[in-house]
């Protein structure tokens, strides 16, 4: 081993074993460069998903049903553009700059959540989004909130405070809905219908696909695997949305005696790993809504600019 | 892409007026004035603030227990004779335990250096074993006023939809389950 090799081992070491006390690796600290790399791939779409996940919703902001619901969900939908600036701030402590993030998502060379590029095509979508997608972010976010690194951890522990909010204002809407008018009944229905599946595959791959995953446990970012989550999330769902009257779209889900777990039956992977890769239903409107929000901003951070270099000159 | 996002500011937060502020992220910003603005909308959206400082994060010295040890010569610079000192303010993180809390204000330091203001910080503010230590000019703080309060942080109390106690969903899940259970 050459000195240097010997001089990373010795860093290595007592790097994880840092994280193995619980403490948090903060900006200055040593770290190995793969889990600066693999936290900036994390934060940056995970802040791109924040800021596309504006979108779905925010198209309903005009036609809400009333003036309550319009203020909950501009509040709401505010509220995921706050998300991405706080994950944008995690990911520039490490080094990426908020110029190469906005320009990755712009020209489509970045990953943002897939549940994004489906249609949003009733008001009870916003109903079955807040319950079911912020529910299913929650409890991704809320393992994030222990992970090891100290800004990615506050920003988690911010936004989790937050989606609290969301997932309630889903879920009371989704109640009322589903004991409301027939019509009402099956507008819920046929959001939950739609939306299911899109929310499970939201977990990600499954653990025996995930090529990430073990890396990341060890160095305590992720604290539980992609499966894991997914059926702590079907667990907590599918018993809620029983009570309501509301049905499931999978024929094969069954209560499992043996482990007490409900057994899901198999996600469309090909569905899956089409939305990932570009060709879900949306991909092409979610990216132009960017790009053109890019665009009809760029006079607003001119006029910025140059009033700020006029105050500086005066 | 031809525009940029603008120089960061850190943002540091003062929830009420006997609270330290604590360094809650950052913005970026034209200048002081707008990176205050932009900081209220990011990081003032609920009824926690009572003043906001912004400071451009290129003003910001910082330095960690770690970061020293593998680096002991971090000091080594020779403070010049003339000059005079300037005040720093000084800000900490002393627990791992507080998870939302990172470094915050714990007072300040007279120094003609940065490095010696660091220095100065270290051996003042030992309280709570602190192992981040972060100090800036008190001149490149720029702080919301006593009457910004009313336009920048009022607003949020008003808006209580934003709380999750403000809905009554798992009184009425249990309250569906119970008659559901009955019949
Ligand atoms: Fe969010
Ligand atoms: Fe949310």
């Amino acid at each position: 081993m050459t000195h240097s090799e010997e001089n990373f081992q010795e860093k290595l070491i007592e790097f994880e074993a840092r994280i193995a006390r619980g403490e948090k690796i903060e900006p200055g600290d040593w770290m190995p460069e793969r889990y600066r790399k693999q936290l900036i791939r994390m934060i940056s779409q995970h802040a791109h998903s924040e800021i596309v996940g504006m979108l779905p919703e925010g198209a309903w902001i005009p036609h809400a049903p009333n003036l309550r619901r319009k203020m909950v969900l501009l509040a709401k939908v505010q509220d995921e553009g706050g998300h991405g600036q706080y994950l944008y701030h995690a990911a520039e402590t490490l080094g990426a700059t908020r110029e190469e993030m906005t320009e990755a998502l712009l020209d489509g060379r970045a990953k943002y959540a897939s549940v994004f590029n489906y249609p949003t095509l009733t008001w009870a979508d916003n109903a079955a989004i807040g319950w079911l997608v912020d529910g299913a972010a929650i409890m991704n976010q809320t393992m994030l909130a222990q992970c090891s690194y100290g800004p990615y951890s506050r920003a988690m522990v911010r936004i989790c405070a937050e989606e609290g909010f969301h997932k309630k204002q889903g879920q009371e809407m989704v109640i009322q809905y589903a004991q409301g008018t027939l019509k009402q009944q099956a507008m819920m229905q046929d959001a939950i219908n739609r939306w299911w599946w899109p929310t499970l595959m939201m977990f990600g791959p499954h653990d025996s696909e995930s090529k990430n995953t073990p890396e990341l446990q060890r160095w305590g970012i992720k604290t539980k695997t992609n499966d894991e989550l997914r059926q702590e999330f079907i667990d907590e769902m599918v018993p809620a949305l029983h009570a309501l009257n509301l049905t499931i779209p999978d024929p094969e889900l069954h209560y499992d005696e043996a482990s007490g777990h409900w057994i899901s039956g198999e996600i469309d992977w090909d569905e899956f790993w089409r939305v990932v890769k570009g060709a879900g239903p949306l991909n092409k409107e979610r990216l132009a809504a960017r790009r053109k929000a890019h665009e009809d901003g760029r006079w607003v951070r001119e006029a910025a600019a140059a009033y700020a270099a006029n105050m500086t000159n005066s | 892409m031809n525009d940029t996002q603008w120089p960061r500011y850190e943002v540091f937060q003062q929830d009420k007026p006997d609270k330290p502020h604590r360094n809650i992220g950052t913005v970026h910003a034209p200048d002081a004035e707008m990176a205050l603005q932009n900081a209220r909308d990011v990081y003032g959206r609920r009824p926690e603030n009572y003043n906001l400082w912004v400071v451009p994060s290129e003003q910001i010295f910082s330095k960690t227990a770690e970061e020293m040890t593998l680096d002991p010569g971090w000091a080594n610079e020779t403070v010049p004779e003339e000059g005079t000192a300037v005040p720093f303010a000084v800000f900490t993180k002393s627990s791992y335990r507080r998870a939302m809390t990172h470094v915050q204000y714990v007072g300040e330091v007279a120094a003609k250096t940065a490095v010696s203001a660091m220095q100065k910080a270290i051996a003042t503010y030992t309280e709570g074993d602190p192992f981040i230590w972060w100090i800036c000019p008190l001149y490149a703080i720029t702080r919301t006023q006593e009457n910004d309060i009313e336009s920048m942080f009022a607003p949020a109390h008003d808006k209580l939809y934003r709380l999750p106690n403000q809905y009554r969903t798992v009184a009425a899940m249990r309250k569906i389950k119970r008659e559901s259970g009955e019949q």
